[in-house]
């Protein structure tokens, strides 16, 4: 289990270092930069852009400004923004709680609404099972912009239940917000967790267990839940990237604060290390999740652990 | 199947869906105990939505215009511009003279003046802020270019500053009188220097900055020792606005539904047919603002064929009805515009108005005369077996893809193909100018001083994406920028214009016009010289139902 452990450390390590290169070159083979952006409707002359490029480090040989990040990112520095002059790990610090209750938030509403669409989908009578199946489909189809709005509409206009607009982290202000993202993911789950069911209901230990005369509720979650969960906990994890590309729209929709919002500008104004450290983050949160997901399913299912 | 297996499938795939609502349920128990709406804003503090999120939110040191509908209220200016007559009238100082030369600038500053931190305001104070501003550490994005030519200031007395120029710079007044120049606490840009200030700004304005999260919310509490005021800043307000918190509307579908759910009690940048229904209810008032500066233009690029033709560009121009286009796109709520000015703004010339008015006959005619025709039955003219063919460069934003369909499709009724390129952000733009491979692009900017063109038509601008080089027009502009006699400069503005358009530069489409509403919470909106920023002194707050 250690060895395991330590693989996908090591794993999760090199994502990182890949992240901040892919971002690195990404980000220069993007038109202009931060400084020609800003200043090119201020009156500058183009020597006075050119000097104030180069005092930023702009000016160097890509392969110097590549190892200056490289080592800025060893002694744990994500350096200093180039429109606002503040430290990045600071400006992503602000917005971070407000991003992770969106997901965690997100991330239980998508988990129970999916598993139990799922099982719906597979195992209800035939009624439920189109309902169901309709509902995967049109939740698959809808872009989460099209289902925010909407939410927007009937809850905040109509009925006026919810704020579609709330200062903070207050709980009223999560509902929208996290629903609509955890809605919007869940058709995903849903599809993974009906066709597991499906595959698993006439796996002989389901007869056994049919057999022995179980009642049917126990025999979904005390065996076919628990045979299937590691693919199920997989997917789950495997969601942290959606929630990162979800929140950006999700935060613009509740006008709520956030990471989105922030690579959102950054990538516009090409604030080049706060691009880097979100992308960073994302990746960070990406393999956190994905290996803890692996962690949890391998030590749930020793068989994992050999792949 | 057994029933209890269908029981419980039915149960949690409903209960899983419904979830959503039934938190919503849980909520509703919670409003209950609670004696306002969720939706609501608390009472005496009203919520003005933002457009925009700009990264950085010093007036100093950044250059988004969004920064100044919160901040215009935190700061005083040097010298304001009166909102209709835009004259330059007191602000923190109290007089001024400017030498007979133009290259000295006297400011005799009031002696009332405290910062929100209880520090006094003087000349000292002056000097601090043009030390900062001019820092090259300091990194400014707009003021310290706004300064011009200004060399070095000298503290006559406590009360007495003089700004030195290297070289006469008419627009300098207009550039005090910005919020970019806004005077700050000497104590608090010591206290927080350069990259945190902005979160804890401190002026004389008539609202102090309480707090500010960013991404989030900014908060501004009425500064109850405000008596220095210009003049047009109610002293007989009878409810001003005690608090008044900003927050970020960004995407443009979800500005009005937090008007019509109360989230929001003011609103700018509202869609136009959102704001056409908007103010068929009584609750809300719509306010439309005309901006000074630019209209949506194309700018033609003069040096690629066929637009190097100044006779193709007039039929472009005659063939296009922009009418027709503010019809349908703007909902009538733009005026059509006609030159490179907007009609707000000051040395604007009527003039242009009588350019290459719309007649698709005339325009037919003209492409005859310059030998187009179509040879090979394609429904597109064509010149020695090249077609007409224009390139143009949309921006996402400004309703340019919307315009630009019009265009495109009034343009192939004339055998004129256009095809529309489009750039997602002003990155995007430039590098498609910097290649050279367009006919036209679409572009705007705001300011209140004409002064804005020459970042735009001199020979050697970095955005002349005409390519247009001029000898009349690099004269004019320059001199109409080193004379401050606003004779002199009204003669130049309209040699300008009037040139601009004779040499059909740009296809001007529409004034630009921010759709502001609000709810009856609030009245008296008004809008500064610049348009964009809002007098919340002058705000009225009339309380809840």
């Amino acid at each position: 289990m250690l060895r395991f452990i330590l693989r996908r450390v090591l794993s999760g390590l090199m994502t990182l270092w890949l992240a901040a290169t892919l971002a690195f070159v990404a980000l220069r083979l993007a038109p202009s930069d931060a400084i020609t952006l800003q200043l090119t409707l201020s009156g500058a002359t183009e020597s006075q852009i050119a000097a104030r490029r180069a005092a930023l480090g702009l000016e160097l040989l890509l392969g110097a400004q590549y190892l200056n990040m490289l080592s800025g990112l060893l002694r744990g520095d994500l350096g200093v923004s180039l429109v606002n002059g503040r430290a990045v790990a600071a400006l992503i610090g602000e917005q971070l709680t407000a991003t992770l209750s969106l997901a965690l938030g997100a991330l239980i509403v998508s988990t129970l609404a999916g598993v139990g669409l799922g099982i719906g989908a597979a195992l209800g009578n035939r009624l439920v099972r189109w309902l169901a199946q309709a509902l995967i489909a049109l939740l698959l189809a809808t872009p989460i912009y099209w289902l925010g709005t909407l939410a927007i509409y009937v809850f905040a206009v109509w009925l006026g239940l919810l704020p579609s607009v709330s200062r903070g982290n207050s709980l009223q202000a999560l509902i929208l917000p996290c629903g609509v993202l955890g809605i919007a993911l869940s058709g995903g789950i849903a599809q993974v967790t009906a066709a597991a069911l499906r595959e698993a209901k006439n796996a002989p230990y389901v007869q056994v267990a049919h057999a022995k005369g179980l009642p049917m509720r126990l025999i979904v979650w005390r065996h076919m839940l628990r045979a299937q969960g590691s693919a199920l906990i997989s997917l789950i994890g495997l969601q942290g990237g959606f929630l990162i590309g979800g929140a950006v729209i999700t935060e613009a929709l509740f006008t709520r604060r956030g990471i989105g919002q922030l690579l959102l500008n950054a990538v516009n104004g090409r604030d080049y290390p706060v691009v880097q450290g979100v992308v960073l983050l994302s990746a960070l949160a990406y393999s956190l999740l994905g290996a803890a997901a692996d962690i949890l399913a391998a030590w749930r299912d020793p068989r994992l652990r050999s792949r | 199947m057994p029933r209890i297996f269908l029981r419980t499938a039915v149960f949690l795939s409903c209960g899983a869906i419904l979830f959503f609502i039934c938190a919503s349920g849980i909520l509703l128990s919670s409003l209950l105990t609670r004696p306002t709406s969720a939706a609501r804003p608390a009472a005496a503090r009203i919520v003005y939505g933002l457009t925009l999120l700009p990264s950085g939110f010093d007036p100093h040191i950044n250059a988004s215009a969004e920064l100044g509908i919160p901040l215009r209220s935190v700061y005083d200016t040097l010298v304001y511009r009166d909102p209709v007559t835009k004259e330059f009238v007191p602000g923190l100082a109290e007089r001024w003279e400017i030498s007979p030369d133009s290259m000295v600038y006297t400011f005799y500053l009031r002696r009332d003046v405290r910062f929100h931190d209880g520090e006094p305001f003087n000349a000292l104070a002056v000097a601090a802020n043009l030390d900062r501003i001019t820092a090259p550490e300091t990194r400014s994005q707009k003021a310290v270019f706004m300064l011009g030519s200004f060399e070095r200031y000298v503290v006559l007395d406590e009360y007495t500053i003089q700004l030195v120029l290297k070289t006469p710079f008419a627009p300098l007044l207009d550039s005090l009188s910005q919020v970019y120049l806004g005077i700050a606490s000497p104590k608090a840009l010591r206290e927080y220097g350069t990259d945190l200030y902005q979160l804890h700004q401190v002026g004389t304005g008539p609202y102090r900055m309480v707090e500010f999260i960013p991404g989030d919310y900014i908060l501004l509490r009425r500064n109850p020792d405000y008596r220095w005021g210009p003049a047009f800043y109610r002293t007989d307000n009878p409810a001003p606005v005690e608090e008044i918190e900003f927050r970020f509307f960004t995407d443009p579908a979800t500005r009005a539904p937090a008007l019509e759910s109360g989230a929001a009690d003011i609103m700018g940048e509202l869609a136009p047919l959102d704001a056409l229904a908007l103010a068929r209810r009584d609750d809300i008032a719509l306010l439309p603002q005309p901006i000074p500066g630019m209209p949506l233009q194309f700018m033609f690029n003069t040096r690629n064929a066929p637009t190097d033709r100044l006779e193709v560009r007039r039929a472009i121009i005659t063939a296009t009805d922009r009418t027709a286009i503010i019809d349908s796109v703007f909902q009538q709520l733009s005026p059509v515009a006609y030159g490179p000015l907007t009609a707000v703004t000051p040395f604007y010339e009527p003039q242009v108005k009588q350019y290459y008015p719309h007649n698709r006959e005339v325009a037919r005619q003209t492409l005859i005369e310059l030998g187009y025709r179509d040879n090979d039955g394609d429904k597109v003219l064509d010149l020695n077996g090249a077609p007409l063919r224009l390139i143009v460069i949309v921006p996402t934003w400004g309703y340019a893809p919307q315009v630009a369909q019009h265009l495109q499709s009034q343009w192939r009724e004339q055998g004129i193909d256009a095809e529309l390129r489009q750039v997602p952000n002003l990155a995007g733009l430039l590098a498609a100018v910097q290649s050279g491979d367009y006919h036209l692009v679409a572009f705007n900017d705001f300011g209140a001083d004409p002064s804005l063109l020459n970042n735009f038509y001199l020979s050697d601008a970095r955005n002349n994406f005409m390519r247009v080089s001029n000898a009349n027009l690099d004269q004019w502009l320059r001199q109409a920028v080193q004379t401050s006699d606003p004779a002199a400069r009204q003669n130049f503005y309209r040699g300008v214009q009037g040139l601009i358009m004779d040499q059909a530069l740009i296809l001007p489409i529409r004034d630009y016009v921010n759709l502001n509403a609000h709810g009856k919470r609030v009245s008296g909106l008004t809008f500064d010289a610049y348009g964009w920023f809002p007098l919340l002194a002058n705000l009225t707050f009339n309380g809840d139902d």
